[in-house]
């Protein structure tokens, strides 16, 4: 016989073991097909809908964003709690065993979820919630890597691209570079100058397969490439992949010395602080380099296709963020369904869009910041998705984590390209089954 | 010198000590005994998730030992897990001493000196880790800029961005942090030796390394003892200070790994859903390494102070 249990007693001897520290007790076990028998509220009748998130600097924004749809739906409130982001997924597993947990929660993305999906605690949700409005690709990210059913609406993507301080390329006549002789040419100049052409943390593995994409997507082709990675028809052997990173390796004559030694930190400082000219990264970078440099005229482009390139266009990864999911065991499913409904509409990513200032998952927001109307656009002039953590991460070692280490390898010297791709294929070898 | 006389106690009724020690025991039972039970329990069974599945035996430590990432990743952190015990002895724990000797010389400054070297150890670990991951930066770090002042440029080196650098600096970063904590332990045993014995030495004509190894060395001992297990406790447990330098994947490219990071990966970054039962059976592995070496080492140090003192 199969029984759940709290997940806590592990966080436990974690603490225990690194901190002394102690664990909390554990919840009542609960079946999910008991929560379906009451699931028999009418949204009409007053009904309180909890919602759980990571996000505690947005609980502010959230409560406007509910006021629209508590005015729109008379009767129903919703509570936006928020936790400690680093603990929230231990937090909502628990939550989810018992009865005390949330009507709705935002969960992790891709791998992320799958736990939940596969300990049955989230409703699954095909033919339940109309997706038309949502970008279709984002859709993986909430869906069961087993299953293949839904069990949530993404609510936010991040895209990646290189942003870059416009008062620099001004100063030194230079422009966005539209081909890769100019992007070559462009970084050369920044080299000449007193300006660092490129500000990279690559003392922090994350920042490294971030860092492939945005220089290397276009080389290996991006989407056709995945398709066959996931099809079985090639693996990150393939010769393209192995360019890409070689790429990567040559992009370090525009960084500082020692960039193995520079923190992801540090590495915002120099863009910030205006020694760096570039920084690749991702969308989330924007609200921090608004507020900390806001006299800094901010730019973005596209890494051009380099010689060779699968691709012909420039390619932006991007990847969904996180979804909205609804607990298996919600006492108010209806009227759970119908907000999930509203939070795969129009109208809520355009809310979401203006009050908290990120890229929404619905498709043909309007972007009052020029920035964010340009990555918008960027995105959807050559859409690509990040593989490393869109497909690489259902299982132990992830992809990301693999081509992360493989990478700061290569910038000691200790490994090739071609060592770094054979690195991260015999990692995800071990878990990953293409076609499957 | 008088001696205290001991004065012998009257027995305490039964109920009586079982009221006293039944707060510390509840607690100690909820937070410590009852994790460890289920983590044990949670070694032994698959898991999607936070769903239990079926009993299989030791099938989770054999994946610890053999399936990749472990395979590499386990020997690698465990090496520098031993590397930070073994610093940490040579450097903290000498230094330590040191310190803690000439301390107990000095009359006046004494207690200056001795809250100026314990302060790093009332920090959080982390702060001290971020901390000196500023200070060590290539780009903005003092420490470089003033090598590089001094015309010492060649030894102006990306601490935290090179394999072989990277561990030493944690060595260094953790021994900075905990100077303090050998230092007290020793000056609080070196308080202890009375004076009666050094003066009759000197009566003697003993010189002052002889009175070290025959004197000051062996009434040390049980304070050695002590310093040597927490000193191999703190540096399997290392997390924080590895955490901040390094981030969760011990960088750069696995070099400053240790165990805590490798159970911190399994258990809360990785994508695979059968992570709790993995997890459980490393953290279980090393609370049982920890246990066994201390407890071992409690043992041969009792014995070496028997054969001491008799």
């Amino acid at each position: 016989m199969r029984k759940r249990l709290s997940a806590l007693g592990l966080v436990g001897v974690a603490a225990l073991v690194l901190t002394g520290c102690a664990p909390a007790a554990q919840e009542p076990a609960e079946t999910s097909a008991q929560a379906q028998s009451s699931a028999t509220a009418d949204p009409v009748e007053p009904v309180t809908l909890t919602i759980w998130s990571w996000r505690t600097e947005d609980v502010e924004k959230y409560n406007t964003i509910f006021d629209v749809y508590e005015a729109a739906n008379p009767g129903v409130t919703v509570e936006f709690e928020a936790f400690l982001n680093t603990e929230y997924n231990q937090i909502l597993a628990t939550g989810l065993e018992g009865s005390d947990g949330p009507d709705l929660a935002m969960v992790r993305a891709y791998g992320g979820v799958q736990p939940l999906i596969e300990a049955g605690q989230l409703l699954q949700v095909d033919g339940l919630v109309d997706t038309s409005a949502v970008e279709q690709s984002l859709l993986a990210a909430a869906t069961g890597k087993n299953d293949g059913n839904l069990y949530g609406v993404p609510f936010a993507t991040q895209v990646l691209q290189v942003f870059y301080n416009k008062g620099i390329f001004d100063e030194l006549g230079l422009t966005e570079p539209t081909t890769w002789e100019e992007f070559v040419a462009v970084n050369d100049a920044l080299n000449a100058s007193d300006y660092t052409p490129m500000a990279l943390g690559a003392k922090d593995a994350w920042m490294l397969p971030i860092f492939h994409e945005i220089v290397g997507a276009a080389r290996f082709g991006g989407p056709e490439f995945r398709d066959e990675l996931l099809a079985g028809s090639t693996d990150f052997t393939d010769a393209d992949y192995v360019a890409s990173i070689d790429l990567v390796n040559q992009m370090t004559n525009y960084m500082v010395d020692d960039v193995i030694g520079v923190g992801y930190a540090d590495s915002q400082v120099q863009f910030i602080s205006g020694t760096a000219a570039q920084f690749p990264g991702g969308s989330f970078e924007l609200g921090n380099f608004q507020t900390q440099a806001p006299d800094m005229d901010l730019g973005v482009y596209l890494v051009p296709p380099p010689p060779g390139a699968v691709s012909d266009k420039p390619l932006a990864a991007g990847w969904a963020d996180g979804s909205f999911a609804i607990n298996a065991n919600t006492a108010n499913q209806e009227a759970s369904l119908n907000l999930l409904n509203w939070l795969a509409s129009a109208e809520f990513g355009q809310l979401f869009v203006d009050e908290i200032k990120q890229f929404s998952a619905i498709k043909g927001m309007t972007y009052s910041d020029p920035v964010m109307k340009e990555i918008g656009e960027l995105f959807a002039s050559g859409p690509s998705q990040y593989i490393n953590l869109v497909d690489m991460r259902y299982g132990d070692p992830t992809g990301s984590t693999l081509i992360g280490e493989g990478i700061q390898g290569m910038f000691l010297g200790e490994k090739s390209a071609a060592d770094v791709a054979q690195y991260l294929q015999e990692g995800v070898a071990t878990w990953f089954t293409p076609g499957s | 010198m008088k001696t205290k006389s001991v004065t012998s106690h009257a027995r305490m009724p039964f109920l009586t000590g079982v009221v006293f020690v039944a707060p510390a025991l509840l607690l100690f039972s909820v937070f410590i005994l009852y994790p460890l039970a289920t983590a044990l329990s949670y070694s032994f069974f698959s898991w999607k998730g936070t769903l239990q599945g079926s009993f299989i035996g030791l099938e989770n430590y054999e994946a610890v030992f053999t399936r990749k990432p472990f395979d590499e990743a386990l020997p690698n952190a465990f090496s520098h897990n031993l590397l930070l015990f073994a610093g940490a002895m040579v450097f903290q724990n000498t230094v330590g001493l040191l310190l803690a000797m000439a301390l107990h010389k000095i009359g006046r400054l004494k207690r200056l000196f001795q809250t100026m070297f314990a302060m790093p150890y009332l920090v959080s670990p982390l702060v001290v880790g971020y901390l000196w991951s500023l200070l060590l930066s290539p780009l903005f770090g003092p420490v470089n800029a003033i090598l590089k002042a001094v015309g010492l440029e060649e030894l102006a080196l990306p601490w935290l961005g090179d394999p072989t650098t990277a561990i030493w600096a944690i060595v260094f970063i953790t021994a900075w942090q905990w100077i303090g904590f050998p230092m007290l332990l020793y000056g609080a045993a070196l308080g202890g030796i009375p004076e009666e014995i050094t003066e009759a030495a000197d009566i003697d004509g003993a010189t002052g390394f002889k009175k070290f190894r025959s004197i000051t060395f062996p009434l040390l001992l049980p304070a050695l003892g002590t310093v040597s297990i927490l000193t191999f406790i703190g540096a399997m447990e290392a997390f924080p200070i590895p955490y901040a330098v390094g981030g969760s994947t011990g960088s750069p490219a696995g070099a400053t790994d240790v165990m805590a990071l490798l159970f911190y990966r399994t258990a809360f970054e990785s994508g695979d859903v059968g992570s709790i039962g993995t997890s459980s059976a490393l953290a279980m592995l090393l609370f049982l390494f920890i246990f066994g070496v201390a407890v071992a080492l409690r043992l041969a140090l009792s014995r070496g102070e028997k054969r001491l003192y008799g």
